[in-house]
């Protein structure tokens, strides 16, 4: 169950598509929650949620069979354990533990960063600071950890393209201007493993097929005006 | 598996804690080295943690003494990072269930324990919240606790259940000792900001939050905090004296 426009869904739709895994996708509009949604998805009618198991039924009936998974990182690693051979999480304990501490350095450093600045809260020094917390970390393969996709890729890469966005539009509560100086220092010298690091994975075709730009940017639009 | 395993930890903090207990709980062989946070050796933050906390592991690589840690070893951080390492370390341990609906459910209460009840119960020591927060989190917590077990999930000890306890160990201590406020003095420079700011922590409010858990609304919860702090584990890694005297001398400051 998704919304296109949630980063947190995109997560696990890209997940799903890098593993191969094959699954149902059902939108719902957060605006406008249908009924049986809330109540027989729990726990808080949150997306993304999996249901996993129980009988084949239409997604709009859910069955109280089915196991309920929300939290999009759980619903990451819940699909590394199912999908154990699609290279989600490696197989050897020491990069398993580099993978989940990009994902809570991403989390910690670069997504709630980055939201503070989108709604006006935050410095766009602190959205800096995390970027280059999170480029101490990658290496020099095209992926976070080691050589595949994995979660680590899937959890950060939705904020990527938002990053981009907010970039290449200035949009968002920050200053007037504010945005595209944050682009001009992500093309310097300073950042440029990181800067190639997204540039390979935008490129990605499961990126491309689980990421509506123009919807992003009216929602975003939307949601982040300045106040004049 | 006979490759090394160090943890360094600071004994008063709760996230060295949940790994303690994990390792206990597993029968892992380890050896561990305290750090003390108020004077660092100037290895610790070029040798094994940049960022300079604790609790941090170092697996493999020659067997060195702790405080002369060697660059041939992985280093890991984050407490919760290492809780999983340390179910991968130990497949049969039960650290992790073996079925994946099960281990998202550990991942889910270990989310729900860092978020509802780790956040607030800091908030409201610190003197920044009432404990409103740390009731509705109790309240979501509880809702995952099924009635009949033990564990957070399953019939094993897990890592939701290590990951857990050393919060409810200092919930205990504030509800019995209302001891809570804003300290003067910051950990460590990387907390400082959340430190300065003047608490509001009125007297008695620990006591007051101590009584709510007492109700009927609370039965549930406070079954599973007993069981867990009853655990060997707990006990021998819970110093409680020391804790107690450790948020004396931090949390001194009150509000009439």
């Amino acid at each position: 169950m998704t919304l296109q426009l949630s980063p947190f869904s995109q997560k696990v739709e890209l997940a799903l598509i890098e593993a191969n895994a094959p699954y149902r996708g059902y939108h719902i509009d957060l605006a406008n929650k249908p009924e049986w949604f809330t109540s027989k998805v729990k726990p808080v009618g949150k997306v993304p949620a999996v249901t996993y198991g129980g009988p084949s039924v239409d997604p709009e009936d859910p069955s109280p069979l089915s196991a309920k998974i929300t939290e999009s990182n759980v619903i990451l690693e819940f699909l590394a354990d199912l999908y154990p051979d699609s290279g989600l999480l490696p197989k050897d304990p020491v990069l398993r533990a580099k993978v989940r501490f990009f994902i809570d350095a991403s989390t910690k450093h670069v997504e709630g960063p980055l939201y503070d600045f989108l709604l006006g809260d935050g410095s766009y020094e602190s959205v800096l600071k995390g970027i280059e917390f999170v480029q101490g970390l990658l290496e020099s393969g095209d992926f976070a950890v080691g050589d595949h996709f994995t979660i680590a890729d899937a959890c950060i890469s939705p904020l990527l393209t938002r990053l981009k966005i907010i970039t290449e539009n200035d949009l968002g509560r920050f200053p007037v201007g504010l945005g595209f100086k944050l682009g001009e220092e992500l093309k310097g010298p300073k950042f440029t493993k990181f800067t190639k690091y997204v540039d390979q994975i935008l490129e990605r075709p499961s990126l491309k097929q689980t990421y509506d730009k123009e919807g992003v940017i009216t929602y975003l639009r939307a949601f982040f005006v300045r106040a004049q | 598996m006979s490759e090394q395993l160090t943890l360094y930890l600071y004994k008063l903090s709760p996230y060295s804690q949940k790994i303690e207990l994990a390792l206990t709980e597993a029968n892992a062989p380890h050896r561990t080295y305290q750090v003390d946070l108020f004077n660092k050796p100037e290895w610790f933050a070029s040798k094994v943690n940049p960022v300079g906390k604790v609790p941090v592991v170092t697996y493999g690589g020659p067997n060195v003494e702790p405080n002369d840690p060697s660059p041939l070893s992985a280093k890991i951080a984050e407490s919760n990072v290492i809780l999983e390492f340390l179910a991968d370390l130990y497949p049969d341990s039960g650290l992790l269930p073996k079925d994946p609906v099960l281990r998202a459910k550990v991942r889910f209460f270990i989310d729900a324990s860092t978020k509802h009840i780790e956040g607030p119960s800091l908030a409201f020591i610190l003197g920044k919240e009432s404990y409103d927060n740390i009731l509705k989190g109790i309240e979501f917590i509880q809702e995952l606790l099924e009635e009949g077990r033990d564990f957070a999930v399953g019939d094993h000890y897990t890592i939701a259940d290590a990951c857990i306890s050393p919060s409810l160990a200092r919930l205990k201590i504030i509800t019995e000792t209302d001891l809570g406020r804003a300290p003067a003095r910051a950990f460590s420079r990387e907390v400082e900001s959340d430190y300065l700011e003047t608490g509001k922590f009125p007297v008695g409010m620990g006591y007051k939050l101590g009584e709510e858990l007492k109700g009927p609304k609370f039965v549930k919860f406070m079954k599973y905090v007993h069981r867990m702090l009853e655990r060997p584990s707990l006990k021998q890694t819970h110093d409680e004296e020391s804790v107690i005297t450790f948020f004396k001398t931090r949390f001194t400051e009150r509000v009439q």
